[in-house]
């Protein structure tokens, strides 16, 4: 418990540190924030008159120092405030909470199939003969390097437009995130089934694996019950970093699949300099991001007994 | 230093035919003309949508460019990407990763730190900022794929530097006499950058992936570029009715990045061999 | 020793099955047809593309979506007269100065407040002394002077200056009438989600990213004199979604997720045509997809150097090949071939003729060549910068008629460059200084010649033009179309209307390309979709589901 307190607060620096990056960021971005307002409220891309410019510069506060729009922000941060969109005209936390969920199915869930897909190819696979383990190693190595966005391409045309089992444009319901599902976790799943290939490898060559075996283990059972525990390690570390790529992907699949989520919400508000929904959604992602590492290192301790002690 | 020969390691035909694509690939990337003579931007809207063919092997565009053509002019973009930006992340990890490591301390956990803040920031969203603020650009591309990657790399070079330091073998060139730059140039980098070798190669496969996504999305390189993710993107409003367009140039990048990663590990496991 | 799973073979016999019987299935299936029955209440799945950031504004998308909610006090039928909505009658002054029209009676907003006089006269206060929608301002704001309730269902609408166009700009979706009661108590972000009109629907839900749900008003009593029927909608929901993806939103409409879907890509319209009873293939009048050319800096600002670029590329032939035939080329810069009053001599002015662009670069001093090909002078390339907005403006199919016509430009020695500007880019004003572009292709959308006015009137220091992109100023233009704007004479308005474009041709500071286009394909299942005249509004209030 004690060694949790410096970890909380230094995550409450990264949360701090990212959004203040995305707000000074976005300041660097080209154009004035009231001429971006006024043209996406009208459909233009021109300049206005300076009257037109101040009034939205007043409305929304532009006109103060800087510093003081800084601090501002900080503050409303430790509210729970993240200010209001600069183009729906709703607080950001519900632009964000909105469509947040489904972007947590989607990462979520494409992680647990990676991570099947990765174990069930593994343990089916790994030192069983003389082809399967090629076979299997190179089926990881071929999923690692495809392109999400390639794989998304193809199974929306597969499976949802020459043979219509999935539903076009998804939305959020069960059946529209099968294909964004797997065109997350199959790439996934690739990264995951080398790492987990290379550890399961050195494990079965473990003494404790022999003596399983002396003892009358089935292979299966020996592979499932003993060998997985250890292989796993490394692949759950990889998973915190999985997460995070995780995201970028989501971005890409709900392009394809036009499935809302905050990579779509992030996408449109960094093309219309929404700076509170940008800097709202890094908040959020890093959050997101700091509570997976937690959980990482609580999944090693689950894994590996000795971990626990410490 | 190990006086041991290296043990020869028996090469496998998939590492041949790994390495064969790749060296033809970095042909295409450096001297396009000598595999193709056309120009990747020769428009003839009369022979649009073309199927492959033998004057067309790949097959044509929607604006009537050979296909093939365009995929072997965009290999210079496409890999100078992948390279580039994993030039940038692995200077960059490197530089924080080994001073992180052997100065300790306060620089340590600072490092640290700056290195969970960046690990934080999605890679697309680093890449969306830089390319809102920068304009869509092959540097834009370069640095934003770079900076996105390098926060991995950091922890890794980190904790091989850690790891090699805190081995005796590090003490014992101390007490050779060997100056602090020399221990660190031809002890500590090589045995700490060995294990990471296929990471490297991987994360150039991955690189050139990530690149094209950005393009995909339409903030890499603009048109018309025939940069593999760019090729991709323009032809996936034809999937239907021109799969050529959609499939080809994305087999290409799978067949490219799985060659790259091969090599590494056979590369790896060599230098392994040789360490030994 | 392993051993194969029983289940395992199972399993693979049972996948197999699953897959056959899909196959099959999609087989069996094609576009459902319809033999005629109406289906009573139903739901409609309509496939748009953007997704605005309001329901109402300035933007053609929120005219296009507002239009289910919001009336308008006049619509314009298909031959371009104008035609009763919430104003069953109108008359206008002799002196064309002031707008009598008598409202339909017992209309009441979705919101009980009666939609009488005193509301419409508060909406034309709104939209010309707030931001409430930047283009219903910009169209009337020159002419309009004030809006007078003179009793419950009599309005004056008074101009101070005759302005026969009036009529033909207030049919657009941008006039729709909100409730005064919701504009003056509800907050800005209520109105902007969901706002309260007198319309065949009201907004039930917005849900970000995916879809807007409307929900028939069953009490709607205003229906346009152009309604297929008398009465509140046959559906019970419409369901707007934002579809980005070309390929996803025609693949919807293939396998029967939509009803409807907007902006079918070109290359599936020939397959749309076949395949479906109802294509519409509308452009939209206005200011077509043209080049501004900038006539104050930079090379453009010699007029044999924009003369010979109209002629050195076969503009015609690369809009015909790169759309598939399906959008037409338009070679008149400021109007489109749709629009009233259009001047077709001007769309003729520069064919495609090498010979001649040369001639005239050579006239014009450019006679020097860099080892590129490139002609210069002065040791100046003759570098043009095009900026244009990809994705916004040009789908990827006109990015690369734009590629073409580069090449073809080289031919005669312009080195044209290719800026495709993000919309991030594009809306913070990055791209609207003389030194950041020579040629920028854009469009605007309006039913009536007086688009001439809003693009083209000069910039000045006291009232700048931020819509005129060429930064040409010229006086007699100015004129020319100000006393079109306000002559009485349809005819004489005519000839005046012509005659401006006619100048803006001769002086190419604009130079023409292709129309904007509306297509739109429906399922065979659904009966009476259309498209209004004045935008190419999508109506939804006559549609109807049939089995």
């Amino acid at each position: 418990m004690r060694a949790a307190l410096p970890k909380l607060a230094s995550a409450v620096l990264v949360l701090v540190v990212a959004a203040s990056i995305t707000f000074f960021v976005q300041l660097l971005l080209p154009g004035d924030r009231a001429t971006v307002i006024l043209n996406l409220q009208n459909g233009r891309d021109q300049e206005w008159p300076a009257a037109e410019v101040a009034a939205v510069n007043t409305r929304f506060g532009f006109d103060r120092p800087l510093a003081v729009q800084y601090l501002d922000y900080l503050a409303g941060l430790f509210r729970g405030d993240l200010g209001d969109s600069y183009t729906e005209f709703r607080p950001v936390t519900e632009v964000i909470g909105a469509q947040l969920w489904p972007s947590v199915v989607l990462t979520v869930g494409a992680l647990i199939v990676a991570w099947v897909i990765a174990v069930t190819v593994t343990v089916l696979t790994v030192r069983r003969g003389r082809f399967l383990p090629g076979l299997g190693s190179s089926f990881e190595a071929f999923t690692a390097s495809l392109p999400h966005y390639w794989v998304g391409m193809l199974l929306l045309v597969a499976f949802a437009v020459q043979i219509p089992i999935f539903p076009v444009i998804g939305g959020d319901g069960l059946a529209g995130t099968v294909l964004p599902v797997l065109t997350l976790a199959i790439p996934l799943s690739g990264f995951l089934g080398q790492v987990l290939r290379d550890e399961f490898d050195k494990v079965l060559d473990q003494p404790f694996i022999t003596t399983a075996r002396t003892r009358g283990m089935g292979d299966t059972a020996v592979r499932l019950r003993h060998a997985l525990r250890h292989a796993v390690l490394p692949g759950i570390t990889l998973s915190g970093w999985a997460l995070g790529a995780l995201v970028s992907g989501s971005v890409i699949a709900e392009n394809i699949y036009g499935r809302p989520g905050i990579g779509q919400v992030l996408v449109s508000a960094v093309n219309n300099r929404d700076v509170p929904t940008v800097a709202g959604i890094v908040l959020v992602v890093a959050a997101i991001y700091v509570i997976a590492n937690l959980l990482v290192d609580l999944a090693y301790a689950v894994v590996d007994p000795r971990l626990r002690t410490s | 230093m190990s006086t041991i020969a290296p043990t020869s390691v028996a090469v496998r035909p998939g590492t041949v035919v790994a390495g064969a694509f790749v060296a033809l690939v970095v042909v295409a990337a450096v001297a396009p003309q000598l595999l193709t003579s056309g120009t990747p931007t020769q428009i003839d809207l009369r022979n649009a949508l073309a199927t492959p063919s033998w004057s067309h092997p790949f097959g044509t565009d929607e604006a009537g460019r050979d296909l093939l053509t365009r995929v072997i002019h965009g290999t210079g973009l496409s890999l100078g990407i992948g390279l580039g930006a994993t030039g940038v992340s692995m200077a960059l990890a490197i530089v924080l990763g080994a001073v992180a490591a052997l100065v300790g301390g306060v620089v340590d956990t600072v490092v640290t730190r700056i290195l969970e803040v960046t690990f934080a920031f999605p890679s697309l969203l680093a890449a969306l900022l830089i390319v809102a603020v920068y304009g869509p650009s092959v540097t834009t591309s370069i640095v934003a794929v770079g900076i996105g990657s390098m926060p991995g790399y950091a922890r890794m070079v980190r904790g091989q530097v850690l790891a090699v330091k805190q081995s005796g073998y590090i003490e014992s060139a101390h007490a050779l006499g060997h100056s602090p730059w020399t221990v660190f140039r031809r002890h500590l980098l090589p045995n700490a950058m060995r294990p990471l070798v296929a990471v490297v190669t991987l994360g150039i496969g991955q690189s050139i992936v990530w690149a094209s996504s950005l393009a995909f999305l339409g903030l890499g390189v603009p048109p018309p570029s025939p940069e593999w993710g760019a090729l991709l993107d323009a032809g996936r409003n034809y999937i239907t009715t021109s799969w050529w367009l959609a499939i080809l140039p994305g087999l290409v990048i799978v067949a490219f990045a799985i060659a790259v990663t091969a090599l590494g590990r056979s590369l790896q496991q060599r230098l392994e061999g040789a360490a030994r | 020793m392993t051993r194969t799973s029983p289940f395992r073979r199972a399993g693979v016999v049972g996948i197999g099955l699953a897959l056959a019987g899909s196959v099959l299935a999609a087989c069996a299936g094609g576009p459902a047809g319809g033999s005629g029955t109406r289906v009573e209440g139903g739901t409609i799945t309509y496939a748009h593309v953007q997704e605005p950031p309001c329901i109402f504004g300035g933007w053609i998308q929120q005219a296009y979506i507002s239009r289910q909610v919001l009336d308008g006090l006049v619509t314009q039928d298909t031959d371009g007269s104008i035609k009763p909505w919430l104003a069953t009658s109108w008359t206008a002054s002799p002196d064309g100065l002031t707008y009598t029209f008598a409202l339909k009676d017992g209309v009441t907003f979705t919101d009980g407040t009666p939609l009488d006089a005193a509301a419409v006269a508060f909406n034309f206060d709104q939209w010309v002394t707030t931001q409430l929608n930047g283009t219903a301002k910009v169209s009337i704001d020159p002419y309009y002077r004030a809006a007078e309730a003179i009793d419950a269902t009599h309005v004056a609408i008074h101009l101070n200056a005759p302005y026969p166009q009036f009529l033909t700009l207030v049919s657009q979706g941008y006039f729709g009438i909100q409730s005064p009661t919701a504009l003056r108590t509800r907050t800005a972000a209520e109105n902007c989600e969901k706002p309260i009109g007198s319309g065949a629907f009201v907004v039930d839900q917005w849900r970000k990213g995916q879809e807007v749900v409307f929900k028939k008003n069953p009490n709607y009593t205003s229906w346009p004199a152009t309604a297929k029927h008398e009465g509140p909608a046959y559906v019970d929901e419409l369901r707007w979604k934002f579809v980005p993806d070309a390929l996803s939103r025609y693949a919807s409409l293939t396998t029967g997720q939509s009803d409807v879907v907007y902006e079918i890509p070109t290359v599936n319209w020939k397959d749309a045509q076949a395949k479906f009873a109802t294509t519409i293939r509308y452009i939209t009048p206005g200011k077509p997809v043209s080049f501004f050319i900038n006539t104050v800096r930079g090379v453009f600002t010699d007029k044999l150097v924009r003369q010979a670029f109209a002629h050195g590329a076969d503009r015609r032939g690369a809009v015909e090949a790169g759309f598939h035939g399906v959008i037409p080329y338009e070679g008149n810069p400021s109007v489109s071939q749709s629009t009233p009053d259009y001047n077709s001599a001007a769309a003729d002015a520069y064919p495609f003729d090498p010979a001649k662009a040369n001639a005239l670069l050579d006239q014009a001093g450019w006679t020097a060549r860099n080892p590129d090909g490139v002609r210069t002078k002065d040791g100046q390339p003759l570098a043009v910068k095009l900026v244009y907005g990809a994705g916004s403006i040009f789908t990827s199919e006109g990015a690369t008629v734009l590629q073409a016509l580069q090449e073809q430009w080289k031919q005669v020695g312009f080195a044209v460059t290719l800026v495709p500007a993000t919309r991030a880019e594009l809306t913070s004003g990055q791209y609207s200084d003389p030194s950041t572009y020579d040629a920028l292709p854009s469009y605007w959308t309006s039913p009536s010649p007086a688009i001439l006015w809003i693009v083209w009137r000069p910039s000045t220091p006291e009232k700048p033009n931020g819509n005129n992109r060429s930064f040409y100023n010229n006086p007699q233009l100015s004129q020319v179309i100000q006393d079109a704007n306000t002559s009485t004479d349809p005819e004489r308005a005519s000839q005046l209307y012509q005659q401006a474009q006619q100048i803006i041709s001769d002086d190419a500071a604009g130079i023409g390309l292709y129309t904007q286009n509306t297509l739109v394909a429906a399922s065979n299942g659904l009966k009476d979709f259309w498209l209004e005249q004045s935008q190419g509004e999508p109506v939804f209030s006559d549609a109807y589901l049939v089995k």
